[in-house]
């Protein structure tokens, strides 16, 4: 027992002196480095353009924590700073994020941005992005990916996730009036008729950016699933055929849903996304809302409702139809600091990154080496798209530019515009780029 | 000890007490210095982070002075131009100043250095903010997508005022100037429009994200300030350009919010910091006190329960000593009650022994007078001498027990462990007993079942003792007409090298009280004090018996009940010699089948037990009528029985018509034998006429049929002769006699006389060995040698003659006559060279026997 106190007091009194000289001897790393010098030298930093939506400062928003992941592992690889800038509008009347980054990227404010896909197909053909087909990353690419953003032969964007765009739908009301979900437009009328009927004020809640994707359901239902692609597409290019004529099913289809007070337009017109629709949805007063596909994941805007939610596709004539769009990053063809950024950007769009970014959100990754399971929410949409079965929200192939237009042309018609005066907005889109040609 | 306990207890908190108050005491000190640290480093803290807004409001308002100034220089600049529209459209725009256009006076629209066309309507003058007398538009977005503002200068000439110059200015190029890590990146800082509340200017990098960024009601909402008297009294405060700052949640961590006006409110420096952040070196403070004091009170903790460990081990020790001591004393007071009993044993002990002693002494020098007196009546001399020899014979036997007491006791009994077989130690020990039994008009019954292997080893001698001690006691304390079983039973064997038997010897005596069976196995003790008990005995038999149980491995149990009987029994393991039974002996006689002919089935099965080892086969019948038709059956077949063991007492037809009938049928080679326990004296005449060749006594024993079949084939051994031979008397032999006690050498001499023998007297060692010497060759047949002997003793002086140089030095018999009489006291005799040893009082046929059939081998 003495031995081992002894031994104990040895051990403790050795390390009790080592800890006082230690902590006694000069600190040589203040006298032999100029720290000074050292922090300014150690200034690299990247500048990103991208887009933050407002959330709930008491919730974590786990998109953005796996892109802020992937952010970090750029900053710790290459020893570089990411700075952040952001613009959201104060209200619709203001200018939009992508009529801010028009201007910031034309005016090369930054070195690189989050872009939508119709800012992508706009400024790739100004040729104020850098061709990003030289990334290693790129190599990794789905063919899907690679043909949408694909801008005169540049891969102008890269994305960190195929954004699929579903119906939201709340299973329990369904099921309380003994609905199905809806596969076809009609489907969809008739469940709006039962809900209205029973008192349900606004059966579909809207916001003024995704109504669109019932219009590209039913316009690209057929181009997109059937074996014409290229030459329907070649067609509308050349103006042998019209866009108003796939679109004005769509349309008409909106118009009749605002008509029968299915849709408050007067609402979704000045609705932000999630923001104004997403409350009553949770609340279990509108049943049917439309989002993309990491909103239902956990701790995202509606990963955690209180019922049975599902995501289902648009209805179209060819069934339920998820519409696929895809933002991306870019880079500006004068960025400040182009090595750094395209370095960043190779880090971010890794197999390694896409991975921790795409288990993190539980999203469909746009690097074929990338696949992860998904929530049971989200599976009626994912059979779809493994199945191949999808419509594209934008394409850089087509000349008049899809996600943006269709978008501004939808917020004309919840604003009172008729939908002859809509096509009329096509048809002069189609001459515009005709002309251009 | 309950007082020492609640002493023990007392003394501990006379202890704790005072140290919780210690620490009590100090805990208090270092909360207060902490808490007084706290304070001023907070305050300290708040005036830093102050210092710091203030700065920061200087450079920012330095740079839109210089701004300020530098577009009044413009201004004057454009005014000596003549065509200052030139100079505005081939402006290149820089990091700060993105746009200049100039109106012409009286209009709205102007030209701008980008080509734009200036629309005086579309900028806010109308808060009235001034920079250095210049007017400052509210902030907007630009067409660059920035956050923007212009100031107006009016450019004059001669005429008054000709036009204005507007410069745009955006926000992002103040970034560089602000702090790129404020408070470790833990501050933020926004640039916030006075007048239209927009946030024009955000914090880089990551971690900000999750603050509003859009307006001033954009952060409230994002950091959870959504008390309405806050909100008011900040934007009153904003409307009057003055400084804020307050106390708030962020986060859930207790923040202080800034919103510093910078040029008299137009813009704002706002954002928060977490207190713990600016009081990080408070915090550090505090916290190394902590650690300070939490490692003095860790070590201070293991001081006191070091102490109290080695507290608790002394205790302890002492206790352990205590106890010891306890367990010594203890130990003590029985060793002394233990020496104390003995003592008092060994006294009653040496009473009796004397009283036992003094009984056959007192009766052999009373006869011993009695017969100097009556010398002249051979009838009378022959009777005393007849009650001499039984009450010496009686002493003996008191003082080998005695001795074989004291001899186990100290631990020098060995074993000899040699071949025996069970039907020699039965057949000896029935040789002693049942002539006792008879005496007494007692019913003997001995039986042996189930035993495997008759062949054992072990120590005959002791086995013999041990039976021989149980036997006689059951003889003696049975009445008259009594009756006493000695059974040996064959029991299941725990390992195949050993025999396990159990050997039972009941009666139905008079039997023992239950307190004597407390002490029977006792030496020194007895039960009832041999004065007052009618039959004569050491009292040592017992323990005698048991000690020689225990030292073969056995165990000895006894039952028993006053006036029904007592039953000993003894469990034995002995071992089975390897080579077990001759299966030659069977081969060489021819003998393959046996028959046995018994009512008791028992006895069949016995036999076949026994018989199992042999190879020979043994077919069984439990009745006379049986055993014949067995019998025409084996000769029909030809394949005879070659022994026939016959039952001599069985229902219908009895042994002797069943031999006679077998006789018939089978060849008078075939021996047919009566298996019996009567006594074959009373039958043998009937039965030979019967055509028996032999009897053997129940129980059966392998080892007896086989003698019994050698004397049939009249094929008797060497050592069967010698023994024969060897019953002749001593007439003729000359002696030379060892021996230092001269009474003894004088008895000796005359039973020698008695015998037809001489001898020569020697009174030690070496005169033995001169007389040896001296005399001619074969002058002594033999030499009877003691061995305690003055100058050289028995051993030495067999040695020194077995040395000598002469022809009949080696051959010469010479056998050891001591009251050394141990086995190793045999051992010792044999190994001094020696041929054999007799024990003192000497046996005069023993002696015969043995001298005789020495010199016989030295004849031959």
């Amino acid at each position: 027992m003495r031995k081992w106190i002894y031994k104990i007091s040895a051990v403790f009194l050795a390390g009790a002196i080592a800890a006082a000289a230690g902590a006694c001897g000069p600190n040589s790393s203040t006298l032999e480095k100029n720290l000074a010098d050292e922090k300014d030298s150690n200034m690299k930093t990247v500048l990103l353009f991208a887009p933050m939506e407002k959330s709930d400062p008491d919730n974590e928003n786990i998109s953005r924590t796996a892109f802020d992941i992937t952010v970090g592992m750029a900053e710790e690889k290459l020893g570089v700073t990411v700075e952040y800038r952001t613009y959201t509008a104060e209200n619709y009347q203001e200018k939009t994020y992508d009529e801010v980054t028009l201007d910031r990227v034309r005016n090369d404010m930054d070195d690189f941005y989050l872009l939508n896909p119709d800012t992508i197909q706009i400024l790739g053909e100004e040729g104020e992005l850098v061709d990003l087909s030289v990334l290693d990353s790129a190599k990794n690419l789905r063919e899907v990916v690679k043909t949408a953003n694909t801008v005169d032969g540049k891969l102008v964007s890269i994305p960190q996730e195929v954004v699929v765009y579903g119906l939201f739908v709340n299973k329990d009301m369904f099921d309380k009036y003994n609905l199905e979900l809806p596969d076809t437009p009609e489907d969809m009328l008739e469940c709006c008729r039962v809900f209205k009927e029973n008192g349900i004020e606004t059966p579909i809640g809207a916001n003024r950016w995704w109504l669109e994707n019932f219009v590209f359901a039913q316009a690209y239902a057929d181009l997109y699933n059937g074996e014409n692609t290229e030459q329907e597409i070649a067609a509308l290019n050349s103006g042998e055929a019209k866009y108003s004529d796939y679109m004005r099913p769509g349309f008409e289809y909106l118009k009749e849903l605002m008509e029968k007070g299915y849709i408050d337009a007067e609402k979704a017109y000045t609705y932000e996304a999630i923001e104004g629709e997403g409350p009553d949805f949770l609340a279990q007063k509108t049943p049917i809302v439309m989002a993309y596909w990491g909103a239902a994941n956990a701790d995202t805007a509606y990963g955690k409702p209180d019922f049975n939610m599902q995501v289902i596709g648009f209805p179209s004539k060819r069934g339920q139809m998820p519409v696929v769009s895809i933002t991306g990053f870019s880079v500006s063809v004068n960025a400040e600091h182009m090595e750094d950024t395209m370095n960043v950007l190779d880090v971010m769009l890794s197999d390694e990154a896409l991975q921790v970014y795409t288990e993190t959100n539980k999203v469909i990754s746009p690097s074929k080496n990338v696949q992860v399971d998904c929530i049971e929410a989200l599976k009626p949409l994912n059979d779809r798209v493994n199945d191949n079965v999808y419509v594209l929200g934008s394409n850089a192939n087509m000349k008049v530019e899809q996600w943006g237009n269709t978008c501004n042309i939808v917020s004309k018609l919840l604003n009172g515009a008729s939908v002859e005066e809509c096509m009329a907005e096509f048809d002069r889109l189609q001459e515009e780029s005709l002309k251009e040609e | 000890m309950k007082k020492e306990k609640r002493d023990g207890t007392g003394k501990k908190m006379t202890l704790i007490v005072p140290i919780v108050l210690i620490f009590c005491i100090l805990a208090t000190f270092v909360f207060y210095v902490a808490g007084k640290i706290s304070k001023e480093m907070s305050a300290a803290a708040v005036d830093n982070l102050t210092e710091s807004l203030d700065l920061i409001r200087g450079t920012i308002e330095a740079i839109l002075g210089k701004e300020a100034e530098f577009q009044k220089l413009i201004a004057a600049e454009i005014e000596t131009m003549e065509d200052p529209e030139e100079f505005i459209q081939s402006y290149n725009r820089n990091e700060t100043m993105v746009k200049l256009s100039l109106v012409p006076a009286g209009e709205t629209e102007g030209v701008s250095n980008t080509g734009e066309v200036l629309h005086v309507e579309d900028l806010d003058f109308s808060a009235g903010k001034t920079i250095e007398d210049l007017p400052v538009s509210e902030s907007y977005l630009n067409h660059m997508g920035a956050w923007a503002y212009t100031m107006k200068c009016p450019v004059f000439q001669k005429n008054g005022e000709a036009a204005t110059l507007y410069i745009e200015y955006i926000y992002e190029s103040f970034d560089k100037m602000l702090p790129n890590r404020f408070y470790n990146g833990n501050a933020s800082l926004y640039l916030m429009d006075g007048d239209n509340e927009r946030l024009v200017l955000k914090p880089k990098g990551m971690g900000e994200r999750e603050a509003g960024h859009v307006n001033l009601e954009d952060f409230y909402r994002a950091n959870r300030i959504l008390e309405e008297e806050v909100k008011k009294n900040v934007t009153e405060s904003v409307k009057a350009g003055k400084n804020v700052m307050f106390y708030h949640d962020i986060q859930k961590k207790k923040s202080l919010i800034y919103m510093w006006a910078v040029n008299d409110g137009s813009i704002y420096l706002i954002g928060y910091v977490p207190i713990e952040a600016i009081q990080q070196e408070g915090s550090a403070v505090n916290q190394n006190i902590f650690i300070v004091v939490s490692v003095m009170l860790v070590a201070f903790l293991i001081c006191c329960a070091l102490y109290f460990l080695t507290e608790k081990q002394q205790k302890k020790i002492r206790r352990e000593q205590e106890q010891e001591r306890e367990i010594h004393n203890r130990q003590l007071a029985e060793a002394l009650q233990a020496a104390q009993v003995a003592s008092k044993s060994k006294t009653m002990f040496l009473s009796n022994m004397s009283h036992d002693i003094r009984t056959p002494m007192n009766a052999i020098l009373g006869f011993t007078t009695l017969l100097a007196k009556d010398v002249d009546h051979p009838e009378k001399v022959r009777e005393y001498t007849k009650k001499i020899a039984a009450s010496g014979k009686h002493l003996l036997s008191l003082i080998n027990d005695v001795l074989d007491v004291s001899k186990i006791e100290s631990g020098k009994v060995v074993l000899t462990m040699a071949e025996f077989t069970l039907n020699n130690m039965v057949s000896s020990v029935d040789a002693i007993i049942r002539p006792a039994a008879k005496a007494k008009n007692q019913q003997f019954e001995v039986t042996v079942t189930g035993v495997k292997n008759e062949c054992l080893v072990g120590d005959e001698t002791r086995m013999n003792q041990i039976l021989i001690n149980l036997l006689s006691n059951a003889v003696k304390y049975t009445q008259e007409g009594g009756k006493i079983w000695f059974r040996i039973i064959g029991m299941e064997q725990r390992s195949s090298q050993y025999e396990h038997i159990r050997i039972e010897v009941e009666d139905n005596g008079y039997g023992m009280t239950p307190e004597y069976l407390e002490t029977i196995f006792d030496a020194f003790t007895r039960a009832e004090n041999s004065t007052t008990n009618k039959v004569q005995g050491t009292g040592l038999g017992m323990a005698i018996t048991k000690n020689i149980v225990e030292l073969m491995g056995g165990t000895i149990q006894v039952v028993s009940e006053v006036e029904k009987g007592t039953l000993f029994t003894v469990e034995l393991e002995l071992r089975i010699p390897e080579e077990k039974v001759d299966e030659q002996f069977w081969k060489k006689y021819e003998i393959s089948r046996i028959l046995v002919v018994d009512d008791e089935e028992d006895i069949c099965k016995n036999v076949q037990i026994l018989m199992d080892d042999t190879g020979v086969v043994v077919d069984a019948s439990l009745s006379g009528e049986e055993g014949i038709s067995l019998v025409e059956q084996a000769c029909e077949e030809r394949n005879p029985y070659h022994v026939i063991l016959l039952d001599w007492k069985m229902p219908k037809m009895d042994g002797i018509e069943t031999a006679k009938r077998i006789r018939s049928i089978v060849s008078e080679h075939i021996p047919i034998l009566f298996l019996t326990a009567y006594d074959w004296e009373d039958l043998k005449e009937e039965a030979v006429q019967a055509g028996i060749d032999g009897f053997l006594a129940k129980p059966f024993f392998v080892s007896a049929l086989k003698e019994k079949i050698l004397e049939v084939h009249a094929e008797l051994d060497d050592e069967k002769i010698i023994e024969n031979s060897g019953n002749s008397s001593l007439e003729g032999y000359h002696f030379l006699v060892a021996e230092d006690n001269e009474i003894n050498a004088e008895i000796l001499a005359q039973l020698l006389e008695l015998e037809g023998a001489s001898c020569e007297i020697a009174e030690d060692g070496q005169a033995t060995l001169e007389q040896f010497k001296n005399a001619a060759p074969g002058k002594f047949d033999a030499i009877l040698m003691d061995v305690q002997m003055p100058n050289m003793n028995g051993y030495e002086t067999t040695k020194a003659i077995r040395a000598l140089n002469r022809q009949d030095a080696e051959i010469v018999p010479i056998i050891a006559m001591t009251a050394n009489a141990f086995a190793e006291d045999v051992r010792d005799a044999l190994d001094a060279g020696m041929n054999a040893h007799i024990a003192k009082p000497v046996d005069m046929d023993l002696l015969k026997k043995t001298v005789s059939q020495y010199i016989e081998r030295n004849k031959k």
